[in-house]
């Protein structure tokens, strides 16, 4: 994760001069916080969010700007003062740092999920450094306690804390949020969800796009105005839709989460496509709509996040593979399993995994170093087992 | 295995041995159902419904003392779990999937009725669910609600007005949780719950941990340590795994009263002792003997560690009119508690005032990754109070990678350049 590379104003300028969606996407994600500073800028409250399993559409039916951080200052020298090495991921690092050195401070909220226990641990660490250190510009902390067991008692929990939030957000911005608001930002997102697929079908046999294209396609739609996107990534496809089908043999990733291309790219350096991955940041961003249509549309919002969002809290394994399994078996040529060194929960599944792959002759690759930097050595192994895998299974 | 002190320590072994082979014989030739359960749940709703149960942390600690862990976790890498995996929580679990039985500590694990755990990291219900596969039991899980409201000094309100300290909302979830898991164990056991039985129950694990409550304060009056920290760990732990029981409420008060008896006879564990120290974090299982490496040299003697501080902070509750909520609130919060800021740090603090402690050792547990979160806030606020601190990274059950010459060596150092007065090495020799 690397900060901005451009001020707003320098972004905003460029931004005017480029038409073309598919590079103006690929701007957005290379400059996450820009939309949202801009808004910050323009009085608007903005919402920094860690993971993606908030209801996007509370926040924005609230009037405030959501996006997902994806900048940060892993650098910051401070982060060793409270946090163990080699225990946080790479990315929350990031955001922790971000916050304890005042670069969120345009923020009026960070709202925190529960969507893996490292999120609940960097809530409790900001709120302390927060107490312990009031000087330091942290911005107000909310945690979203929506639990990911499939039960009824956690639905009926998760629920109740989706209310709450509405009444948190609601004092934040000033602004009751009535469903008709709701509904509005229902087909807002529903629009950019339907964007989102039509990309993601561009990638599936005959794949028109690249995985790390396709993941700076996607990845846009968490920084920006959800209509924005929708309008920019139909653009983008239709324009993809003439091209003609990458030759590679197609790969789809699966275990740790990446919020960045390094092992897309490492991968299609060896005449590989990957068409898909197990990741919110990726293919299971969208997942499918939210039907407002049972005239609910706030549990009609938790619903989509509850059972549709990817969380590594998903329990159990039928639910919580049943994803990987499907699209798997589904025309992929091989997959690669991204387990790095920092990994404490992915390779629980590995095994599992791995035997569901070889009971169907389905070929696999592990890559246990850090994509960000892939080694020689890894891209060595990566070729070969790209050029020993069999093409159009 | 470091030289037993106290009658009360030669007692909890034995019962602890004479347990479990019952427990063995029950399983196999009565088709008694029992249960393997995570350290933090709620033990009490197991015993009243009569289902022994066996903590996993137990029994990866008894996997460690007997010098297992290195065999069983490479056996685990081996079947494609890598070793940068969690192993304090999996250690047990790799013992059932070798399926050697003869090898396992007092002839194994039999297969339990059900296991059951907290959902307290991203990895526990994997490994659980494995585990559960690989005997052929049943697994039940409870999720585990944030804190999102933390007063810093709980302990002055966990006992009494533990209400006000657990946010209403987690402590309702949790009851649900309970009751769900109430009714799998009325299945297993086609006997009722009775709630009277669970106040009682929760009665008798008042009385065990006031016992405990006096034992510290005793320790901690007391000039000299009476009993060193690992005694005190085996006879602790051994009441808390059947809390509430006859046995365990009997054991603490002698416990009680035999460290009692060395304090008015003015009997230190260590008559050397010049330095106070404080162990935090899970025992170091594979190496028991560490914790009284330093005495002779140094007079250094480990004097505190959670395990007996957190039975009466932790555990007291008063107004069990509904027990179960009561049950909940002792549930909840164990890992913020004992891990996490601000209750961790906090509480760490004043447990080390109280103690008189010289200096810490924090186990920063590499191996077991994220049980380490919250120990750089804990180091930080000792150091803010005086006390130095010298980090551990080791992992409690994995000997692997543990150089135990290495580490004497380091706590040494540690111990002449920041705790020990500057005195001339000749002089400390001869006291
Ligand atoms: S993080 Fe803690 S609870 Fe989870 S598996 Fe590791 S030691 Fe066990
Ligand atoms: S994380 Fe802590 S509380 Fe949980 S099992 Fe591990 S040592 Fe025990």
């Amino acid at each position: 994760m690397r900060p901005s590379k451009m001020t707003n104003s320098e972004f905003t300028a460029e931004l005017k001069n480029t038409a073309d969606p598919v590079e103006r996407l690929a701007r957005h994600y290379e400059n996450p916080a820009a939309e949202a500073r801009s808004a910050a800028s323009g009085k608007t409250p903005v919402v920094g969010i860690t993971s993606n399993t908030v209801p996007w559409e509370l926040v924005r039916a609230a009037g405030a700007f959501p996006f997902i951080i994806n900048t940060g200052n892993a650098d910051c020298p401070d982060i060793c003062m409270y946090m163990e090495e080699g225990v946080f991921e790479q990315r929350i690092r990031a955001i922790f740092g971000a916050a304890i050195s005042g670069d969120l401070g345009y923020l009026s909220l960070l709202l925190i999920p529960r969507t893996s226990e490292q999120e609940y641990k960097l809530y409790l660490y900001l709120r302390e450094v927060a107490r312990q250190d009031p000087a330091r510009r942290i911005p107000p902390l909310y945690l979203y306690d929506m639990l990911h067991t499939r039960s009824p008692e956690s639905y009926s929990y998760g629920l109740q804390r989706t209310l709450r939030l509405k009444e948190r957000l609601q004092d934040l911005t000033g602004r009751t949020v009535e469903d008709a608001a709701l509904i509005r930002a229902v087909v807002e997102s529903n629009s950019a969800r339907a964007s989102i697929r039509r990309l993601l079908r561009l990638r599936r046999r005959g794949p028109r796009l690249t995985g790390a294209e396709a993941l700076a396609l996607i990845g846009a739609s968490f920084f920006v105005d959800r209509h924005e996107y929708a309008c920019l990534a139909d653009r983008a496809a239709a324009l993809m839709e003439d091209r003609n089908p990458l030759a590679g043999k197609r790969l789809l990733i699966t275990g740790s989460s990446l919020n960045h291309r390094g092992l897309h790219r490492a991968l299609e350096k060896h005449e590989a496509v990957v068409v898909a991955e197990d990741d919110w940041w990726g293919s299971r961003s969208a997942g499918g709509d939210i039907d407002c249509g049972t005239g609910d549309p706030l549990k009609a919002i938790f619903e989509k996040y509850y059972f549709d969002a990817p969380s590594p809290r998903v329990f159990p394994f039928e639910i919580a593979d049943a994803w990987f399994q499907e699209e798997s078996a589904d025309g992929i040529d091989g997959v690669v399993f991204y387990l790095p060194p920092e990994d404490c929960v992915a390779g629980w599944d590995y095994p599992r995994r791995r035997r569901y792959l070889d009971k169907r002759g389905i070929p696999h690759l592990l890559v246990r170093e850090n994509a960000g930097s892939v080694s020689e050595e890894c891209h060595a192994v990566i070729e070969k087992f790209v050029r020993g895998i069999g093409r159009g299974r | 295995m470091p030289e037993k002190q106290l009658d009360c320590t030669r007692a909890a072994g034995e019962h602890q041995k004479s347990w479990f082979a019952r427990l063995r014989e029950d399983v196999f030739q009565k088709q008694r159902p029992y249960a393997i359960i995570q350290a933090d749940m709620p033990f009490e709703l197991f015993h009243v419904m009569d289902v022994p149960v066996v903590s996993n942390q137990w029994w990866a600690s008894i996997i460690a003392a007997k010098r297992l862990s290195g065999h069983y976790l490479d056996m685990l890498n081996s079947m494609g779990f890598h070793n940068g995996l969690c192993r304090y929580c999996s250690l047990a679990a790799a013992s059932t999937l070798a399926e050697d039985p003869e090898r396992a500590p007092w002839g194994g694990l039999p297969k339990p009725a059900l296991l059951s755990a907290r959902l307290t990291c991203d990895c526990l219900q994997r490994v659980f669910a494995i585990w559960a596969e690989a005997f052929g039991s049943e697994c039940v899980f409870l999720d585990n609600p944030g804190a999102t409201e933390l007063p810093v000094r709980w302990w002055e309100l966990s006992r009494r007005r533990w209400r006000e300290l657990f946010e209403e909302h987690r402590l309702e979830f949790t009851v649900i949780q309970f009751r769900n898991l109430i009714k799998a164990l009325e299945r297993i056991t086609g006997r009722q719950f009775q709630i009277d039985r669970l106040r009682e129950r929760m009665e008798r694990v008042n009385r065990q941990e006031e016992y405990f409550d006096e034992a510290r304060h005793v320790i901690y009056a007391a000039p000299k340590t009476p009993v060193r920290m690992h005694e005190q760990v085996t006879n602790v732990m051994a009441a808390q795994w059947e809390r509430g029981s006859d046995w365990a409420v009997q054991h603490a008060r002698a416990f009680r009263d035999e460290i009692k008896n060395r304090a008015i006879q003015g009997v230190a564990a260590c008559p050397g002792e010049r330095v106070r120290l404080m162990w935090v974090g899970a025992g170091l299982w594979h190496d028991t003997d560490f914790y009284t490496a330093f005495e002779e040299e140094f007079g250094a003697v480990f004097v505190w560690s959670m395990y007996l501080a957190f039975g009466p902070d932790g555990y007291i509750r008063y107004g069990l009119d509904d027990p179960l909520l009561a049950l909940a609130s002792r549930t909840v919060s164990m890992n913020e508690q004992l891990h996490n800021p601000p209750w961790a740090n906090e509480w760490i603090v004043h447990q080390a005032k109280l103690n008189r402690i010289d200096a810490a050792l924090v186990l920063t547990p590499l191996g077991t990754r994220p049980a380490a979160t919250g120990n750089r806030f804990i180091e930080r606020a000792l150091e803010q109070a005086g006390i130095p601190v010298l980090p551990v990274v080791a992992d409690m059950v994995d000997a692997r990678d543990w150089d135990p010459d290495a580490m004497r060596r380091k706590v040494s150092e540690f111990l002449e350049h920041r705790v020990l007065p500057p005195i001339p090495n000749a002089r400390r020799h001869v006291s």
